[in-house]
């Protein structure tokens, strides 16, 4: 699959490519090719600079310095790039030919409807078996569906010798349908195209890719044949060997006291059965690749959505069918992950979004809300947190990610909840709230809150936290603690790439 | 106070009055500048006002309620109704009729929240379903023979003043306080810009919503009240009228004083301001359709402020934060309501 690797002549280049944001470089320096006939993966984790890279490519953002340029060779069409993004941007009521048409397809005039089916038709069947093209999108498997995400980017080339940027668009798939795209891909490159894969899955890198280029904080570390990798080895280029980076984080152990909260045999969402004892001071972590439920623990506690449980006690109390209201009464605290949409309410001032799960403190005479002790307390909480600006009377969607997070955690730590639960807590956010966030979930701890952090940011989790819990699949698959809590141990359990367990290493989907 | 709360942006419907008032008292001095003017438009809005209210409630909680109109009319006919056909005293008549009116906000807040039909289309449909009840209750005939003593609830005077009107401060006094001053009206506002966030903020959005909806359908039952007691006749025909009015001073309103939030005084002024417009243009001899046009542009201006006033905000975020590596953090924008979008 690698044979044309070295001899194709570059489609894409990328030279030396800067994207700052306030507080952060997301892309330093940054150089990579894509050839003709081959597929080159880039890898990175959260926050490497992969999806900015995307971004600037797509032109969504304005690069700070460098160049992408699509050179072209002696008597040869410059390439374009096309985009096949995560969520294939189809529209599923549609068919596959209605959605193969949508592109410049504003004519008014009757279209012949039988020779589009034909051509869609073949359009498809290049990528392997034909399927029904007169369906609605929505009803076709996810293979097919990215099929004609596919078909629809290479409508119109009038040269195989374009450049194909792949986004993450193996999330929806299972291991069958996943080979299903690879066939597709690969033919294009032998056809002459230009792959530029994105992914987090090291299996899928290994089997498709011919180059790996890795970012890590925004700058390309490793840009090598993918013949001579191994997972070790993509894992140790992926996280870097730098522990000297990670804040040294004195584990708590506090397990010996009765537990805040205790689940067992929690369901819902894409968890099947999960056991959880939360101690109090304690930051517990819960770490997993796409997929695992890692993102619906917290809300399941909580209560956002709908959950069951065989017991569940928080504070020593039953707790049957949470809802948000009845778990703010049990002094769980609640950090979404989608700020914008779950976390807070754009329109209205920094004060009104703290003091909104609980306005009894803040009342005055006849139930009414005293604005002097609101102001007063907005003050001295925005203080606390360092919300820049120290404005409690701005509106919240006019502070930057990093500020609108602290406010949200300011507004959940106001009444010392016995448990706190965050999801992505720091996603976002520039490195400064970032350090923050990071002390004041500490100091709840120490005040003997019990934290529980479900995060896809590994550094994250080594630095804040006491204990890792890795989940796979909706399952709990690792726990880890002291010495075993490593970056590499957590990547290793996350993916299920066990040495002892050959299987899980070639299993591709979630599945 | 500071010089921003006395911008055009936040109080541009008293900057309007004002060109208005020098206008027609330059046009049209000897009609226009009479007490008796501003005494009947004080008056005749105040069931209005009433009705801006009844659909103000609800909206800020996120139902804009297309109903309000039948609402009031509904609920005139059947104040007649129970009058003079039922021959109730007027002490079981009024509170019968508020009670209806809060139980067609509950059945709208069922259809909205447990039937998940998006309010607009539940309002439109329960505006129809009124209009069919008013005419079966009424027969479409104006229902007559009152009784002496009702009308004298709509028109007696305190002050040169007439009753409505203090009605009308006292439900807007209310409505401010609980909308602006307790812990509940802040959850009204929470449960309409982001009813998700509100959610998981602990408040019971559905409740919320519900009680909204029952509140302004109270208030627009006593509208109703005191429209049949005005004009001394269950009418069939004039209920209706009353939603294009009311929505626009709701909509006028939430561009004044508390910058894009809908809100009682706002409304209050623009409805009044609005009113003196049409009646200086009716006092100069324009004819009976210019109401309608008046109101027409007047929503659409209206509206079309208030999102202006959004996007200027949004393009001054964009400047400062364009940098940053996430989506606007403003939630998506929503349905109709201005406030959803600013």
């Amino acid at each position: 699959m690698s044979a044309e690797m070295s001899g194709g002549d570059p489609l894409l280049r990328v030279t030396s490519l800067v994207k700052d944001f306030p507080g952060l470089r997301a892309l330093d320096d940054v150089s990579l090719e894509v050839r003709s006939g081959e597929v080159v993966a880039v890898l990175g984790h959260n926050g490497s600079g992969k999806s900015t890279l995307v971004k600037v490519l797509a032109g969504r953002y304005a690069a700070d310095g460098g160049t992408v340029e699509l050179p072209a060779s002696a008597g040869e069409e410059a390439a374009e790039l096309h985009f096949i993004h995560q969520d294939l941007a189809l529209v599923g009521a549609l068919t596959a030919v209605e959605n193969l048409n949508l592109i410049g397809s504003a004519r008014l005039h009757p279209h012949d409807s039988r020779a589009e089916r034909r051509r869609a038709t073949e359009l498809v069947s290049r990528f392997g078996e034909a399927f029904d093209v007169t369906v609605p999108v929505a009803s076709l498997t996810p293979g097919q569906r990215a099929i004609v995400a596919i078909a629809r980017a290479l409508d119109g080339w009038t040269h195989p010798r374009n450049v194909l940027v792949l986004d993450e668009p193996t999330e929806s798939l299972h291991g069958a349908e996943v080979e299903v795209l690879f066939s597709a891909v690969r033919r294009l490159a032998a056809d002459g195209a230009g792959v530029m894969f994105i992914s987090h899955r090291l299996d899928e890198v290994l089997a498709l890719a011919d180059r790996v280029v890795v970012l890590r904080d925004g700058r390309v570390v490793a840009a090598e044949p993918v013949d001579g990798l191994d997972h070790d080895r993509l894992v140790e280029l992926i996280t870097g060997v730098t522990p000297a980076e990670i804040e040294a984080h004195q584990p708590q152990d506090v397990r010996s006291t009765d537990p805040v909260l205790s689940v067992r045999g929690l369901r819902g969402g894409a968890i099947e059965n999960l056991d959880l004892d939360l101690h109090a001071g304690e930051v517990v972590g819960v770490a997993g690749v796409l997929g695992s439920g890692r993102e619906a623990v917290p809300s399941l506690l909580f209560g956002a959505v709908p959950s069951h449980a065989g017991s569940f006690t928080v504070g020593g109390a039953v707790v049957l069918a949470p809802t948000p209201a009845t778990s703010i009464r049990r002094k769980v605290a609640f950090v979404p992950g989608d700020r914008a949409r779950h976390g807070s309410t754009a329109q209205m001032s920094a004060r009104e979004n703290l003091t909104l799960p609980q306005m009894r403190t803040v009342r005055g005479a006849g139930g009414a809300i005293s604005t002097r002790r609101e102001r007063a307390e907005a003050e001295r909480r925005l203080a606390a947190y360092d919300v820049r600006p120290h404005r409690t009377e701005q509106r919240f969607g006019l502070f930057s990610g990093g500020n609108q997070q602290k406010i949200v955690l300011a507004r959940w730590l106001r009444d010392d909840p016995l448990v706190l639960l965050l999801d992505e807590p720091t996603q976002g956010v520039d490195i400064g709230a970032k350090t923050t966030i990071y002390e004041a979930v500490g100091q709840a701890a120490a005040n003997g809150t019990a934290v529980l952090v479900s995060s896809s940011d590994t550094k994250e989790l080594l630095r804040i936290c006491d204990r890792v819990l890795v989940l796979r699949d909706g399952r709990l698959v690792a726990e880890l603690a002291g010495e075993a809590l490593t970056e590499h141990r957590l990547l290793v359990e996350g993916y299920g790439l066990t040495p002892d367990n050959p299987e899980i290493q070639t299993n591709q989907g979630p599945s | 106070m500071n010089l921003r709360a006395l911008s055009f942006r936040n109080i541009s419907a008293v900057y309007i009055f004002v060109v208005m008032f020098v206008v027609f008292s330059i046009w049209i001095p000897d009609r226009f500048l009479q007490v008796g003017v501003w005494r009947s438009i004080l008056d005749a809005e105040a069931l209005t006002g009433l009705a801006a209210l009844a659909a103000l409630i609800p909206l800020v909680t996120g139902s804009l309620n297309l109903a309000i109109g039948a609402q009031v009319g509904f609920t005139a006919i059947l104040s007649g109704w129970l009058l003079a056909k039922a021959g109730l005293p007027i002490a079981v008549q009024l509170p019968l009729v508020l009670v209806v009116g809060a139980l067609i906000g509950w059945v709208t807040a069922v259809v909205i929240t447990r039937l998940r039909v998006e309010p607009i289309v539940a309002t439109l449909a329960m505006s129809s379903i009124l209009l069919a009840g008013m005419a079966w209750v009424s027969g479409s005939q104006q229902i007559l023979d009152l009784g002496p003593s009702y009308r004298t609830l709509a028109t007696t005077q305190w002050a040169g003043v007439t009753v409505p009107v203090y009605i009308l401060f006292a439900v807007a006094l209310v409505s401010w306080y609980v909308l602006e001053r307790t812990p509940v009206g802040r959850r009204m506002y929470a449960s309409g810009f982001n009813p998700d966030s509100a959610r998981l903020a602990g408040v019971g959005v559905t409740r919320i919503q519900t009680g909204a909806l029952m509140a302004g359908g109270a208030i627009s039952a006593l509208a109703g009240a005191l429209l049949t007691s005005r004009l001394n006749a269950g009418d069939p025909t004039v209920g209706p009228s009353f939603l294009l009015p009311a929505l626009t001073a709701v909509f006028l309103g939430s561009t004044q004083f508390r910058g894009g939030r809908f809100n009682v005084w706002g409304t209050l002024v623009a409805m009044y301001v609005l009113a003196v417009g049409i009646k200086g243009l009716q006092l100069g001899g324009s004819p009976r359709w210019v109401n309608d046009l008046f109101y027409g542009v007047a929503l659409i201006l209206a509206v079309a402020l208030s999102q202006w006033e959004s996007r200027g905000r949004m393009l001054w975020r964009g400047r400062r934060r364009s940098g940053e590596p996430e989506e606007p953090a403003e939630a998506e924008p929503k349905v109709t309501t201005p406030a959803g979008h600013s």
